[in-house]
């Protein structure tokens, strides 16, 4: 019994304290240095800054559109690889725009701000740079440009956006699929119509009968950077392994296997086969 | 893995292969400042071996005499030998988790080439079997032979360098375990019979050591002082010792078919070849030892017909193939040992799964370093092999007299960027 009443008289008086403290913490907050994560003169008051016109219409997710001339506004494109793990690596090319998530949730500056990711309609996450991954399972990806103020950059009533397609599943190591890891799909659809086409990279193929490969081991001469997909057929259960970068892949017979990696680091790299202890080839990376 | 093993041992990036620029300014450099030797160095001998170098201060000598840092240094080393047996008894059987693979071949092998340069035969200081000796020292050593000289540790050479070139499964515990074992018992019965300067002779790397630090600036003269002197004085003072040859030619030989063993046609063969591969792997690596002891031997017959007063042509000038060798050697494993020998500290300081550090230079940053290291060598060698023969022969004969070693030269020269650019 006394216990319990113990702690409800110490109560009292951190209840005031906390309350005073909490009275002061906005004064505190406005007028010295700033205490809070906003820095000062930014607040996540949605529509602030004076750069465009703000349109009365809002995107899906309820986020205000910010006019721009089409002569000044930020562009983007995207593009989508398939990860060997799963998913998808995505590259977003900008232009007229930077990425500032310092300054998030601040006015909306001309060509400042961050990127949305809306996978199938949905908005599942932001990008502050212009490298991401989406989780597998999406088709549609949309990539669209917000202000620091999380207002959409428009052009002529639509948002400055990109949509890609995420075609099939992408490929994971061990699927033996023929046309997945070699090639990524169709290249974007981008709000200023110019597609490029999407990097593919190399293709080795490789043929394991007994002791001998074919073609002959040899060097496979690669710049970095350069992404490679080697495409494997063994005679045998085994795996094919990339040292240096420690890749593998499990091989069953007569079955081509594929590995797709970006080669990101130089020197000579060896490629083999573990049980029959083959070497299949040599990654120059230069 | 059953098959072809990796090269050195543990790491799995290799150097780039050099780019045929570098190996064309190599060569240049090293024919051009070989034929410059030739016509423009001294005409009589200026090296003094053992009786050169400028003492160093009486303090310096006598902390580096006293018994406390020898004692210091055995227990340094029987400390480090027993975590190196430690983990290798206890540790996984895996040479990405566990330190002993990679301290043996990049932290001991490697490791001693930079310890020995700077300090000298560190190796005699810190061997551990030297205390395990020391426990039960025989009452009445008897002396080595003489036609042994250091021929046991040129046959320790080869096999230490066919373990980590060749045999399978050389970073398994297991297979560590088994050397570890082969090598302690030679050595300890060896000295066990002819007490504790058998060491000297047999042990691999007492010797690789000793002969490296012929190349150091600190030695001690044949008074006992400690000095500093010019590496030439050093490697002067190399004592004539039969099995000399033997061990430069697997120094040379070994490393050279380190980098054979990189080239994709000597992969093929050794995968389509009837035998095993590591028989082959095997026989290719006594080929490239033979071939360069091979060329040692027609160079020495020549030197032998040119003038028969020279009783010995072999070891009179093996001295000179040292900086060759050690040219080589830094060439191959510059990388190897900046990588993983941090990655092996690393492990070793209990990191689990640690990666290996990326390289220090870049790619023409290395092959500078690579053909810098060998033509380096090369000069060295010319430089040591011309003092050797304008003592040795009679003013008129000198210049002609080096010839042959001055062909041997520049071919193990560009058969080593060769073997780079592969």
């Amino acid at each position: 019994m006394t216990r319990a009443t113990h702690p409800r008289g110490a109560a009292t008086p951190l209840l005031s304290l906390v309350l005073v403290l909490a009275a002061a913490l906005p004064l505190a907050g406005c007028g010295g240095p700033a205490t809070t994560h906003h820095k000062p003169g930014t607040t996540h008051e949605e529509a602030s800054g004076s750069s465009g016109t703000l349109l009365p219409a809002r995107d899906e997710s309820g986020h205000r559109l910010r006019e721009v001339p089409a002569a000044t506004a930020p562009t983007v494109r995207v593009e989508a690889r398939p990860d060997t793990e799963g998913g998808w690596n995505i590259h977003l090319t900008v232009e007229r725009f930077r990425f500032t998530p310092d300054s998030t949730g601040g006015a909306a500056l001309p060509g400042r701000g961050h990127a949305r990711l809306l996978t199938d309609g949905r908005e599942t996450a932001r990008l502050y740079g212009d490298w991401g991954h989406v989780p597998p399972g999406a088709r549609t990806l949309t990539v669209r440009l917000h202000a620091d103020d999380h207002t959409v950059w428009a052009v002529a009533g639509a948002p400055v956006q990109a949509t890609v397609r995420l075609d099939g599943a992408p490929a994971a190591p061990p699927s033996p699929r023929p046309s997945d890891t070699a090639t990524a799909p169709a290249p974007a659809t981008t709000a200023p119509p110019s597609p490029r086409p999407t990097e593919t990279g190399r293709t080795v193929t490789l043929t394991i009968a007994g002791k001998t490969v074919e073609p002959p081991p040899s060097r496979i001469e690669l710049k970095k950077g350069e992404r490679l997909t080697l495409r494997v057929t063994g005679d045998r259960a085994d795996t094919v392994h990339v040292h240096g970068y420690d890749r593998e892949v499990p091989l069953s017979p007569g079955v081509p296997a594929a590995l797709t990696l970006t080669a990101d680091r130089t020197g000579l790299f060896e490629v083999e086969t573990h049980e029959s202890g083959l070497l299949l080839t040599q990654l120059v990376v230069r | 893995m059953t098959g072809v093993p990796l090269a050195h041992g543990v790491g799995s990036r290799h150097d780039l292969p050099l780019s045929p620029f570098y190996a064309y300014a190599g060569a240049f450099t090293a024919l051009l400042v070989s034929f410059l030797a030739l016509g423009l160095l001294w005409s009589t001998s200026c090296f003094r071996g053992d009786l050169a170098g400028r003492p160093l201060p009486a303090t310096v000598q006598r902390v580096a005499d006293a018994p406390a840092t020898r004692t210091t240094l055995r227990l340094l080393g029987a400390a480090v030998a027993l975590l190196f047996l430690a983990h290798l008894l206890l540790g996984p059987d895996d040479p990405d988790r566990n330190p002993a693979p990679g301290a043996l071949y990049v932290l001991l092998w490697v490791g001693l080439v930079p310890a020995s340069l700077l300090l000298g035969p560190v190796w005699r200081l810190l061997n551990p079997l030297r205390p395990l000796h020391a426990l039960r020292p025989p009452r009445n050593p008897r002396p080595v032979p003489a036609a042994v000289g250091i021929r046991p540790a040129a046959a320790g050479l080869l096999l230490f360098t066919w373990l980590e070139l060749v045999a399978p499964d050389n970073t398994s515990t297991g297979t560590l375990l088994i050397a570890l074992a082969v090598h302690a018992g030679v050595q300890l019965l060896g000295a066990a019979r002819y007490g504790d300067r058998w060491f000297a002779h047999a042990d691999p790397f007492e010797v690789y050591s000793s002969l490296l630090a012929r190349l150091s600036p600190l030695g001690r003269r044949a008074d006992g002082r400690l000095v500093l002197r010019s590496p030439f004085h050093g490697l002067d003072s190399t004592p004539q010792t039969p099995g000399l040859v033997a061990t430069v030619c697997v120094l040379l030989g070994s490393t050279a078919y380190d980098g054979l063993s990189d080239n994709p046609r000597w992969i093929t063969t050794l995968q389509t070849s009837s035998l095993d591969p590591t028989v082959t792997a095997t026989l290719g690596l006594l080929a490239v030892v033979a071939l360069a002891a091979a060329f040692y031997g027609l160079c020495a017959g020549a030197l032998r017909l040119m003038d028969r007063s020279l009783t010995t042509p072999l070891t009179s000038f093996a001295h000179s193939l040292l900086p060759i060798a050690l040219g080589y050697l830094v060439a191959h494993y510059f990388s190897l040992f900046v990588t993983e020998g941090t990655r092996t500290v690393i492990m070793a300081a209990g990191t689990d799964n640690a990666l290996s550090p990326a390289p220090p230079l870049g790619p023409g940053g290395l092959a500078t370093l690579q053909v810098a290291a060998i033509v380096t060598g090369h000069v060295l060698g010319v430089v040591a092999a011309h003092d050797r023969s304008v003592r040795l022969f009679p003013p008129a004969r000198a210049i002609a007299g080096q010839l042959p070693l001055f062909l041997l030269m520049i071919a193990y020269t560009l058969g080593g960027i060769g073997l780079l650019i592969a």
